[in-house]
């Protein structure tokens, strides 16, 4: 693992202003299924109070990274740390009581019984009193607006409602470490940032959390730090402005008036005046929007002006896709060392 | 006098505590298929009566006396069947509450909460070790009423006796079926032979007298026509607690072998899963 290869920036360990304390370290964790490599010498740590974001395309290895620190799948080498205790897993019961997981799936959940039931059994397990379980498990269904669908059979519930049924379990007790693995995969936007806003919570309250995503949006509003796996490796980690800073965006795409865009001449006076800074295309639609495609080098300030300049009317502007999106794709679309 | 440390005592008491949420889930869960539910009760008047039709057609002198007290065939079923009820729950719902719970999705979840395997097992089949007990005593008063049985309750706690060192012994081989089932997702079938076999082969409804010579030379080493004969010995032939000696002592070391063996099992086969990373898969 090379300073090239790994965009790990130096950034690494400040500009939270979290507490210093580390929950959870990884140490050069290995993972194979068969032939298939999922984990290839992954190292991380997630502070207390830290929202670290684990980023990556289907396949990258976020959920069995989760997995192994959950115990659930045991690493084939490397060393985990959580809370102090060094393990190749967190085996111990004390541990998985200090641990709060959504897993992935849908399918966690007893069925037949409510929702408020299988709250209630669960929290039991982790060792509430039978009035503490009840207290809780409605707090926790509250939490994620699921107090009126409480008595009613999980089997009716929506994916989104068992996501959510699902954030509560892992909330039960307060846990100190909470991971999460696309907990907002299925859910409308209100309840994805419900979902978020229970997590920052936790995080402020001192919980450590480790949320794998492929929803970039998300990473950019909500986590501290950011580990991007592409096929088992460690493409980045550092901040989220640290990540956004791995690209420049060089494609912008333009709004301009359809007559001129349809007629096609408004191209060869953006040709005239670009020359060598740049190139201005059709977009796909017949909405008039064309894409803007700026030379290495050249700002999107000249860029404009000379278009401006040529008489074209330019009525919005924006990044053809987010800097987030870039990096994401220039990080992933690199060959695997 | 053993001593246990306090604090173990403490992680006993609370692993305890966590039976009745186990019992609660099970218990919501039967009652949500109330169908079933109802139909069990039934279907155990129905079994009650298939076995009196049947003891109009077995010839009597078949039936085996017990303590020098001649059984009625319903008599000598309805043991059969009460014990292989409690072997139903220590074997076949052992192992396929863990394939259940492995189906579902919930065994991940179960095993990340601090719950020790050895409770999970218990409080999986804690409402069975509830409600087989009040169906079979239901069983026998429906057969004692309406039918005609006569047992002798003095030799009721001989045959708790009998019971509570035959339990252990097919729990053991339950565990070994969870285990099983855990590695390779599939094989219920096995069990499935294996129960009926045992069931068929070890005087459960019929005396292994009626067996061919070599079934029953295999038959009277089974431990549950060991268990068999000493609960009817007891039950029918009023038994009392010295007689029921021999049977407790080849069974229980049968079942401190199966108990240890099946765990070891159980163990193996969860740690395995992990290294393999298909703990969820079915």
């Amino acid at each position: 693992m090379t300073a090239q290869d790994l965009a790990v920036t130096a950034a690494t360990d400040r500009g939270t202003g979290r507490p210093e304390e580390v929950a959870v370290r990884l140490d050069q964790v290995r993972r194979t299924f068969g032939a298939k490599l999922a984990l290839d010498g992954v190292s991380l740590s997630v502070r207390r109070g830290e929202i670290h974001a684990l980023l990556g395309p289907n396949g990258a290895g976020k959920t069995t990274l989760i997995r192994v620190l959950t115990g659930l799948t045991t690493p084939d080498g490397g060393e985990i740390e959580v809370f102090g205790r060094h393990d190749q897993g967190p085996s111990s019961r004390q541990l998985r009581g200090s641990i709060g997981f959504v897993p992935s799936g849908d399918r966690s959940f007893y069925l037949r019984i409510s929702g408020l039931e299988n709250l209630r059994f669960f929290a039991r397990l982790h060792g509430m009193s039978r009035k503490q379980a009840l207290e809780r498990s409605w707090q926790c269904l509250r939490s994620v607006d699921l107090e009126e669908a409480a008595k009613r059979a999980v089997g009716v519930y929506s994916h989104g409602m068992q996501k959510r049924l699902s954030f509560a379990r892992a909330i039960l007790t307060d846990p100190p470490l909470l991971l999460v693995d696309e907990a907002t995969h299925d859910l409308d936007p209100e309840a994805s940032i419900r979902i978020q806003q229970l997590a920052a919570d936790a995080a402020e309250h001192g919980a450590a959390i480790l949320w794998a995503t492929q929803r970039l949006d998300e990473v950019r509003s909500f986590a501290h730090r950011v580990t991007l796996l592409h096929e088992g490796h460690t493409r980045f980690q550092g901040s989220v402005p640290d990540l956004l800073a791995m690209t420049e965006t060089r494609r912008f795409l333009l709004q301009l008036d359809r007559d001129e865009v349809a007629s096609g001449s408004v191209f060869e006076r953006a040709a005239a005046v670009l020359g060598d800074d740049g190139v201005l295309v059709r977009g796909d639609d017949d909405t008039g929007h064309a894409v803007l495609h700026l030379a290495d080098g050249v700002v999107l300030g000249r860029g404009i002006a000379a278009l401006v300049g040529a008489g074209i009317s330019i009525l919005a502007c924006r990044e053809e896709r987010s800097a987030m999106e870039a990096a994401f794709l220039h990080l992933t679309q690199r060959q695997t060392p | 006098m053993i001593r246990v440390p306090e604090r173990r005592l403490a992680v006993m008491r609370a692993e305890l505590r966590k039976m009745p949420a186990f019992l609660r889930r099970d218990l919501l869960t039967e009652w949500s298929y109330r169908l079933a539910f109802v139909l069990d009760w039934g279907g155990l008047i129905v079994q009650a009566l298939i076995f009196a039709a049947v003891q109009g057609i077995v010839d009597p002198s078949a039936i085996p006396s017990f303590e020098g007290r001649q059984a009625s065939y319903l008599e000598f079923a309805a043991i059969g069947i009460a014990l292989s009820s409690f072997m139903g729950i220590a074997l076949a719902r052992v192992y396929s509450v863990f394939r259940q719970e492995q189906v579902q999705g919930t065994l991940e979840s179960l095993l990340l909460t601090p719950t020790a395997f050895t409770t999970m097992q218990l409080g999986s089949v804690a409402y069975d070790l509830l409600y087989v007990p009040i169906r079979t005593a239901i069983f026998f008063a429906f057969t004692t009423a309406a039918l005609g049985t006569s047992f002798r309750w003095s030799g009721l706690g001989p045959a708790l006796a009998v019971l509570v060192v035959f339990i252990p012994f097919v729990w053991g081989i339950g565990i070994l079926a969870a285990a099983w089932t855990i590695t390779f997702k599939r094989g219920t079938g096995v069990v499935g032979i294996f129960i009926t076999l045992l069931t068929i082969g070890s005087g459960t409804y019929f005396p292994i007298t009626v067996l061919p010579g070599w079934a029953r030379s295999m038959a009277q080493l089974s431990p549950l026509a060991i268990a068999l004969d000493a609960a009817r010995g007891s039950l029918i032939g009023g038994a009392d607690w010295a007689q029921v000696v021999p049977a407790v002592a080849i069974l229980a070391p049968c079942a401190l072998v199966s108990f240890f063996v099946g765990s070891v099992a159980f163990r193996a086969a969860l740690s395995r899963e992990r290294r393999r990373g298909t703990l969820g898969l079915y």
